[in-house]
């Protein structure tokens, strides 16, 4: 009898905070603003980045060591379940992404409003638009690009994606240098968007902190869409300086396809 | 000048015996008891807002737009002036940037190093400049006059916003090797800058945008317009051409500007004209921005007011003298697969010029010299 009932009890008390568990989450106000942390996770192919000393070997059999990874995220928009979005103020939403320092390697965003958002949109580069303003609205991101190396001397113009290290191949049997930088050309913008869907929903509240883990395969801006030989573009075995002309367009059509959302935190 | 000193004449004599022999905070509550200090509250309340504006002058400066007019013979405006209106303190900034060596990386290299305004802010005598470290550089001075027509920019059209252009000398390691970085923080503690960057923008940041917005508010307002051809084209008073000058100008019409079109003289396209390669520098010219083996050795067609004293021509400086210039269209042209057109008619390489007509053409062309923006004190430096 007093076995029953205690059993009854804990049956009950079990069913209780189950119950209301889910109750809780049919009850709560979705209101307020929170934050997103994007992570930017560089890979190469399956593996995780190791600066300088992994050798990461693509499918023409060509071994590079990558000793830097900088990219320009802009242009944030995020996507509901209900079909509206949300655009992170444009002018707040130029980031460098940058795999030497911890700082570089996630973008947190603030006020955004609260509610389960599915999709993430994002631009690789300085979209035209705001280039073609000229000075206005840059703030002083001109001066944080100077200062992460991610602006051209030769031309006024930013680099979109810088990759550097060296490779050897085949045909190149001692480590040379190679250098990729995209961004805007006297024939081609090469600015990339690049929408991703979430795997889960990204929980935004006053009190979560959603983190959305970007998993960005660098094996792809050779070996992508479009298959690039850094043997074929050394000149005079100087190094393969790739940063004009038109490979830029195939590059930035691969890093397209570079990005994917590996997991959602919602914390 | 302190508020005791206004009221201390109206008081009485005894008040004033009082004041001698009380402490300055005690003063005041000991005015604060009289019966007389109503009115003299009533005269502070009155004066108070007199002497704070006396004081804060700067901060309630509003800063006057400039004028920007476009003459009647020019095309058509480029530069999206709405977006970045010159004002007058925006203009002082921006002169104030432009002849301050301390963009550069050796606190001496500005901007005015190589563009001097006497020579239409060319670098007088130097087929190519040096920069930061003796640096040789590779290109002859291109002049700073109205830039605002101009759509592309740099021989190569490296820089197609007029905002950005002046990345191009700040960053090169070989004109005026400049950090932004760095520049922002000389400007960040600096009186005059902080002064300049707050009556200039409504937001008062020294940013990376205000500077360079400020730059152009300067370049744009450098305007070439009030040359003698100015005058003729315009039935000004000073616009009479002597008969060699027009005839030199019928000549021009007829030979040169289907290049150099407008009363501009420039069309800002590209064009190979013809100069033999200097093996040693190789300049591909466009070729360089845009990698298109259609745009090897073409350069920019330049303006050509004020040449009388912008030389030397070319984008590397390699003619001394007009004459030489026209020397090179008549007989002097190399032929090569990027060459224009133009200048093949017929089987025949260059443009048929006289000695007389070379002579007439020069008279035109320096009519084209406006010594009112030569010596605009406006642009000066001092």
């Amino acid at each position: 009898m007093k076995n029953t009932l205690y059993t009854a009890l804990a049956i009950v008390a079990l069913s209780l905070s189950l119950f209301s568990c889910s109750g809780d989450d049919n009850n709560e106000t979705v209101s307020g603003n929170g934050k997103i942390t994007l992570k930017f996770d560089n890979a190469f192919g399956a593996n995780d980045l190791i600066l300088d000393t992994q050798g990461n070997t693509t499918s023409n059999s060509e071994v590079l060591k990558i000793s830097l990874v900088k990219y320009i995220v802009s242009n944030v928009v995020f996507t509901k379940a209900d079909g509206t979005t949300f655009t992170y103020p444009k002018s707040k939403s130029y980031f460098i992404a940058d795999e030497s320092t911890a700082a570089g390697q996630q973008l947190q965003l603030t006020d955004i409003p609260a509610g389960d958002y599915v999709k993430v949109k994002f631009g690789i580069g300085v979209d035209e638009a705001q280039w073609k303003l000229g000075a206005s609205g840059q703030g002083d991101f001109l001066a944080q690009a100077d200062a992460a190396g991610m602006m051209w001397t030769w031309a006024a113009g930013y680099k979109f994606f810088a990759l550097e290290g060296t490779f050897t191949s085949p045909t190149v049997l001692t480590a040379t240098p190679f250098m990729i930088h995209t961004g805007k050309t006297g024939t081609d913008y090469n600015y990339t968007e690049v929408t991703l869907d979430l795997p889960t929903k990204a929980l935004v509240r006053s009190n979560i902190t959603p983190a959305v883990h970007i998993i960005t395969d660098l094996s792809k801006i050779i070996d992508g869409k479009n298959k690039i030989k850094l043997s074929d573009n050394n000149m005079g075995g100087m190094g393969a300086m790739i940063m004009s002309g038109a490979n830029l367009p195939l590059i930035t059509e691969n890093i397209n396809g570079m990005f994917r959302v590996d997991h959602v935190h919602n914390d | 000048m302190s508020r005791y000193m206004l009221y201390l004449f109206c008081l009485p004599r005894q008040t004033k015996k009082d004041i001698a022999s009380i402490g300055a905070k005690r003063q005041l509550l000991y005015f604060l008891n009289q019966k007389i200090m109503l009115k003299i509250k009533i005269f502070l309340l009155l004066l108070l807002p007199l002497l704070w504006s006396c004081s804060d002058q700067d901060a309630e400066y509003v800063n006057i737009p400039l004028e920007f007019k476009v003459p009647s013979n020019f095309p058509a405006l480029a530069y999206n002036i709405a977006l970045n209106p010159p004002t007058e303190k925006g203009f002082e900034l921006g002169k104030k940037l432009f002849y301050d060596g301390r963009l550069a990386s050796d606190g001496v290299v500005s901007c005015g190093f190589c563009h001097i305004q006497a020579n239409a802010f060319t670098h007088h005598g130097h087929t190519v400049s040096h920069g930061v470290n003796d640096a040789q550089g590779t290109r002859n001075t291109p002049p700073i006059q109205n830039l605002a027509y101009q759509s592309i920019f740099m021989y190569d059209g490296a820089a197609d916003h007029l905002d950005l252009q002046p990345l191009i000398p700040l960053k090169s390691v070989i004109e005026m090797n400049g950090d932004l970085n760095a520049i922002l923080e000389m400007m960040k503690g600096d009186k005059e800058y902080q002064k300049l960057f707050a009556q200039a923008f409504d937001d008062g940041a020294i940013t990376t945008e205000n500077m360079l917005k400020a730059m152009s508010q300067f370049m744009v307002m450098i305007v070439s317009s009030n040359s003698k051809f100015d005058k003729y084209r315009r039935n000004e008073a000073g616009g009479t051409l002597t008969s060699d000058e027009l005839a030199g100008y019928d000549l021009f019409k007829s030979k040169c500007a289907s290049c150099h079109a407008t009363d501009l003289q420039t069309d800002n396209s590209f064009r190979n004209n013809g100069l033999a390669v200097n093996p040693f520098v190789n300049d591909v010219g466009r070729y360089k921005v845009t990698e298109l083996t259609t745009d090897y050795y073409k350069f920019k067609v330049p303006s050509l007011r004020n040449v009388e004293v912008s030389g030397p021509y070319m984008h590397d400086g390699r003619f001394g003298t007009l004459e030489g210039v026209l020397d090179h269209y008549a007989s002097g042209i190399e032929s090569s697969a990027t060459l224009d057109p133009i200048l093949k008619q017929n089987g025949k390489l260059g443009i048929t010029l006289s000695e007389t007509d070379k002579k007439q053409i020069i008279a035109f062309l320096k009519t084209l010299t406006d010594h009112q923006y030569l010596t605009d004190k406006r642009f000066s430096e001092y």
